[in-house]
């Protein structure tokens, strides 16, 4: 490996300073369980400098304000699922955070890094844009929020510049009307990488009838949107089990128009369906 | 009647002689090893699956400071190829590159990163040849020949009875084709050595090195040095599986040469990209298998045809597919047998000894139609192996009267009492249709035990009892983990009446054991075991006629017993075993024994394929129960049964080791494990992509140790090591069926086999004439990037949903040329 200057830093205004002055030249650190293994990939393209920003004291911690839940970047997996707050007002958060590789790959790993990685499989990124979560990412030049559905290109590719650190990921906590459900489906019960997931949060009103649905599904699109289509059938409706099908084989429909036909959509086709309709079983089960 | 209670130390579950050192980190396993001025070696790789190599050039690297030593094909002193068997394996690739795993320039540099950029430079001018990887296709006279004139390289055969007068009594026939994958062996250790200029002249290499003596022979022959010039030591190993044979041979080669081409020790380490690439895998096999039956579930007649894909070079291959052709019948009477067994080279991985050794492929096939004809015949799987199954005094297909004690039914009987087998079998066959359905599955076998007519067995045990009474053990045998130098320790303390604390066992050195031959085949106890017995019986002849002189006693009467010489009427203890030892010292007298086994005698005529294939067999019986989601083809084994006959367990918790581990592999076999290689280019180099089971899917296994003791055996023991693993996959195969009634004929049965019933495999009809233009044209303007995690996106602007991610440019360009397609379509 290439030798590259590696510079920790405890403050975001540093960071961002740093950012600016390497540009591209640089790689944010988090909990380096994507950083490490690109470096030590044969033919890597090794940075300038790493930039360690897991000791930033700020960037860390899960909190709740004004109805709103906060996560900081370096929140790990393991921080994620153990919080009362996640398991109260944003269970598939958990559920997610829980099937992420294993223990020692949860214990490092940050929601942050997963966010500014965007591998298509990764696994918070489909429940927090289901929360309908916002980012804030602070550069030299200032901050800015958006939401994170639009933060996405492609796979590997975001709207961050060079010099942006995420600073704060931000979801409403969902009422206590709502229910949510996250399901992987993967080769093998750990150290899994999502061939499928899908996340569903549903809201019911007093008469049983679904008030709101969301469906956000993994690995599936060429990048992570709520699939509005299957969601708008779901509305005002009361859950069966032909109502969920029918709104499985909706997201299945969408998936292959964006897509298209592909070698593996003979199988995709068909699970994606079931996915979904088992997501949001859990999401009427009591 | 058991002789256990007399036992002190066989039995038991000892501590392993390496545990301490495994778990605190002393363990010196190869990559430990370092000496002042070592350099290292690394190795440039062929850049094609099948091309003749027309020039290399290797001037820039040479100027390369730091660099010491860059060597090619023509620079190999002696032999340029080795091989057991068929002794054509490229150290280095003179003419041709055979497949992508190939060596083609070596490299001694100060320093790894030195090295790396050397290789860089070094340029290699090719002319592609038409790249062969389907086995099948191999065969075919019109293709191209890897190597001499023909691809078929092996053919071996069983002949018995007449199989046309067979299928003429038959009821009905059952045809089936089946087919294996290749398989990593998945050792966590990656290769390494250090090789040493000797001070004699010659090299020394420690490594982590499986058969340490065709090692020797293969680089003494490289370097042109008499066998005793060249000492390979055994590093602690990593484990290996069968893996570290012809792959680590290559390796102390290439190291050796470096070595005395700049006198100086070099050290060669894989990554574990380096080693998923170029060492060899467990063969796949494409299996016909056509029995005659009577209505009555008896077997009129067997004729099977089997095609191995050697890959590049021919390894193990001859010794693997004699395993599978002696075995290929199952412990199941039929006296009409045709088999026919080929091995061919392909541009693929080549493929050599994986625990199991050409049993886990056939076992598969065989338990797959065994349950295709009780279903056949209205039997449940248990019935129509009782009913067909060996027993004492059977004639195998090869013609082997079975002479021991065959448990084959009596495993069968305590394996599936155990789970209730039969009731569930009924009971989950029956059930109806939902999301998640039970399933139970049964497989059994019979296998030859040790190297059997394959070649000489014959193994060296050295024991020295000190003058303080402490003992040194060493032998031919190597340990890779799976216990060898603990049973062995057992044994020798067992004869020798001392406590386990005494021994210690030194790892193998070439130089300092007799040639044992290779640690295979699950002969480390049988024969290893036996030649420890019998050293240690020659030193306890030693310390007790000693002893009767120093007491006045008969050697009748005295025995050694929990470190002390006792007399055996009265129980006194006479000396101590340590004074004993002392003893013998100041009277002149070796406390030194050498024991060699030599196996029992074995026979194979080719021409016929009828013999006394092993001297003796073990028998086996697997169960598994799974829970197949119907819906999206994930299978999780819940429970499993694993009964195994091992003769004698010398050490209780190897035993039950080797059976957990055996079964978690086999599951990996059955349900995850692939390498997958795509025109001759392996699709997955390391364990992110390459799946093995993890401990969240291996079930609670529940593992039943029979004992029937074999007189060929060091107290009684056979084997385990290989029997552990080559059940599961089909055990977990029949039971998918129990569970949905469809059959998975392709292994392994992962999502998308369980589901569809068929692997996803990409296409590969292109476009039609007309629309070839637009798509050419789009192509034109397709844009790639290389993403962070080293893979290839790429999309066509304008066209949404035309996009494609891939490992390589190549691949990826085909995907999104596919996608394309499609999409005009």
């Amino acid at each position: 490996m290439k030798p590259f200057e590696y510079i920790s830093t405890k403050s975001i205004n540093e960071a961002t300073q740093v950012l600016s002055e390497y540009k591209q030249d640089a790689r944010v650190l988090a909990g380096g369980t994507d950083v490490l293994i690109e470096l030590r990939r044969p033919h890597a393209k090794i940075p300038k400098a790493i930039l360690d920003i897991s000791y930033i004291e700020s960037l860390n911690g899960i909190s709740e304000s004004d109805g709103l839940i906060i996560l900081k970047p370096l929140s790990t997996h393991t921080q994620i699922l153990k919080s009362d707050l996640v398991r109260k007002y944003a269970q598939l958060l958990g559920i997610a955070a829980s099937q992420i590789g294993a223990p020692q790959i949860r214990n490092r790993g940050t929601v942050g890094g997963n966010v500014m990685n965007a591998a298509t499989c990764a696994d918070t990124v489909p429940p927090l844009i289901a929360l309908d979560a916002e980012i804030t990412l602070r550069s030299n030049g200032g901050s800015r929020t958006m939401k994170l559905v639009d933060f996405f290109i492609k796979p590997y590719k975001t709207k961050a510049e060079s010099d942006d650190v995420l600073i704060e990921i931000t979801f409403p906590k969902l009422p206590s009307n709502a229910q949510s459900a996250f399901i992987k489906l993967g080769r093998r019960n750990a150290l899994s990488i999502s061939r499928l997931s899908v996340a569903a949060i549903l809201m019911q009103d007093k008469k049983g009838l679904i008030s709101e649905a969301r469906i956000v599904p993994g690995a599936a699109l060429p990048t992570w949107m709520r699939v509005k289509e299957a969601e708008e059938m779901l509305i005002g409706e009361k859950p069966s089990l032909k109502l969920f099908t029918a709104a499985g084989q909706k997201v299945s429909e969408v998936m292959i128009s964006y897509t298209g036909r592909r070698w593996s959509t003979e199988y995709k086709e068909p699970v994606i369906g079931v996915l979904v309709r088992r997501a949001l079983e859990g999401c009427v089960k009591d | 009647m058991s002789t256990q209670n007399q036992h002190k130390i066989i039995g038991k579950s000892e501590c392993r002689v390496d545990a301490w050192g495994k778990v605190t980190g002393r363990a010196k396993f190869a990559e430990d090893y370092n000496v002042g001025h070592q350099l290292w070696g690394k190795v440039l790789r062929a850049k094609h699956p099948h091309a003749k190599i027309l020039k290399i050039d290797t001037s820039k690297a040479e100027k390369v400071a730091g660099v010491e030593a860059v060597l090619t094909a023509k620079d190999i002193p002696g032999s340029k190829v080795f091989g057991i068997v068929v002794s054509n394996q490229a150290i280095l690739a003179e003419d041709k590159v055979r497949y992508l795993g190939d060596g083609v320039a070596l490299i001694a540099a100060k320093t790894e990163e030195i090295a790396d950029e050397a290789l860089s430079l070094i340029e290699v001018e090719y002319e592609p040849l038409l790249v062969v990887t389907d086995p099948e296709e191999a065969m075919n006279p019109e293709t191209i020949k890897i190597h001499g004139d023909d691809n078929t390289f092996v053919h071996h055969k069983v002949r018995k009875g007449d199989v046309d007068k067979g299928f003429a009594e038959a009821n009905f026939i059952l045809e089936k084709k089946f087919k294996t994958q290749f398989v990593e062996h998945s050792y966590i250790e990656p290769e390494a050595v250090l090789a040493e200029p000797a001070e004699q002249g010659g090299v020394r290499v420690t490594g982590s090195v499986q058969n340490l003596f065709s090692t020797r022979r293969s680089t003494a022959a490289a370097l042109n040095l008499p066998l005793n010039k060249v000492q390979i030591i055994q590093a602690t190993l990593g484990g290996s599986f069968g893996g570290k044979d012809e792959a680590m041979t290559s390796m102390c080669i290439r190291a050796a040469l470096l070595c005395l081409k700049t006198c100086k020790p070099v050290k060669m380490v894989n990554t574990r990209e380096e080693s998923m690439l170029e060492s060899y895998k467990r063969h796949p096999y494409t299996l016909y298998y056509k029995w005659g039956v009577k209505n009555d579930g008896t077997i009129t007649a067997m004729e099977i045809r089997i095609i191995a894909d050697g890959g590049a070079y021919a390894s193990m291959s001859p010794f693997v597919t004699w395993r599978s052709v002696v075995q290929a019948t199952g412990p199941y009477y039929c006296d009409n047998v045709k088999t026919d067994i080929y091995a061919v080279y392909t541009n693929n991985n080549y493929t050599g000894a994986m625990r199991g050794f050409g049993s886990p492929q056939v076992n598969f096939a065989i338990e797959s139609m065994m349950d295709i004809l009780a279903e056949k015949v209205g039997k449940d799987p248990l019935e129509i192996r009782l009913q067909n199954g060996f027993e004492r005094g059977a004639i195998t297909a090869t013609g082997q009267n079975l002479e021991h004690n065959v448990s084959l039914k009596e495993v069968l009987q305590k394996a599936t009492a155990e789970i209730n087998f039969q009731e569930k079998w009924k009971k989950y066959r029956s059930e109806p249709n939902t999301q998640k359905k039970r399933g139970i599955g049964l497989a059994c076998s019979y296998r030859g035990v040790s190297l059997g007519a394959e070649g000489t067995d014959a193994v060296g045990t050295i024991i020295s009892v000190q003058t303080d009474g402490s003992v040194i053990v060493s032998s031919g045998i190597t340990d890779m983990g799976q216990g060898a130098q603990t049973q062995m320790s057992q044994i020798a303390a067992e004869v020798l009446g001392i406590s386990m604390d005494r021994i210690q066992f030194l790892n193998t050195n070439t130089s300092r054991v007799p040639d044992s031959g290779p640690t295979v085949a699950s002969r480390g106890t049988i024969m290893g075991g036996s030649a420890a017995k019998k050293a240690a019986e020659i030193v306890q002849a030693t310390l007790l006629t000693t002893a009767s002189e120093m007491t006045g006693l008969d050697v009748q009467s005295l025995e050694l017993k929990d470190n002390y010489l006792i007399d055996i009427e009265s129980g006194q203890r006479l000396a101590s075993f340590n004074e004993l030892a002392a003893e013998c010292f100041k009277k002149g007298r070796p406390t030194y024994g050498f024991g060699w086994h030599k196996s029992p005698k074995t026979s194979w005529d080719e021409d016929h394929g009828q013999g006394e294939a092993y001297f003796t067999w073990v028998y086996g019986a697997n169960i598994a129960e799974v829970e197949v989601d119907t819906e999206t083809g994930k299978v999780d084994v819940l429970n499993f049964v694993s009964c195994h006959d091992v003769g004698k367990a010398i050490n209780r918790g190897a035993v039950l080791g080797q059976i957990y581990g055996g079964v978690a592999m086999g599951l990996g076999y059955g349900l995850l494990e692939e390498f997958e290689i795509e025109n001759g280019i392996p699709k997955q180099l390391n364990f992110d992509e390459y799946s093995l089971p993890t401990s969240m899917d291996v079930p609670k296994i529940k593992a039943i140790v029979v004992e029937n003791e074999d007189a060929l055996g060091p107290f009684g023991a056979k084997s385990i090591g290989e029997p552990a693993n080559e059940l599961a996959a089909p055990a977990i195969i029949n039971a998918i069926y129990n569970a949905t009634g469809k059959r998975i004929y392709e292994l392994p049965a992962n999502l998308e086999r369980v589901l569809l019933g068929h692997k996803l495999v990409r296409p590969k009809e292109r476009g039609s004439v007309l629309k070839e233009k637009d798509i050419q044209a789009a192509m034109h303007r397709a844009v790639y990037e290389l993403l962070p995690d080293g893979t290839f996106y790429a999309e066509i602007p304008g066209l949404q949903g035309v996009y494609a991610n891939a490992k390589s440019l190549e691949e990826c360009r085909e995907q999104l040329q596919e996608v394309l397609e499609k999409e005009v379509a």
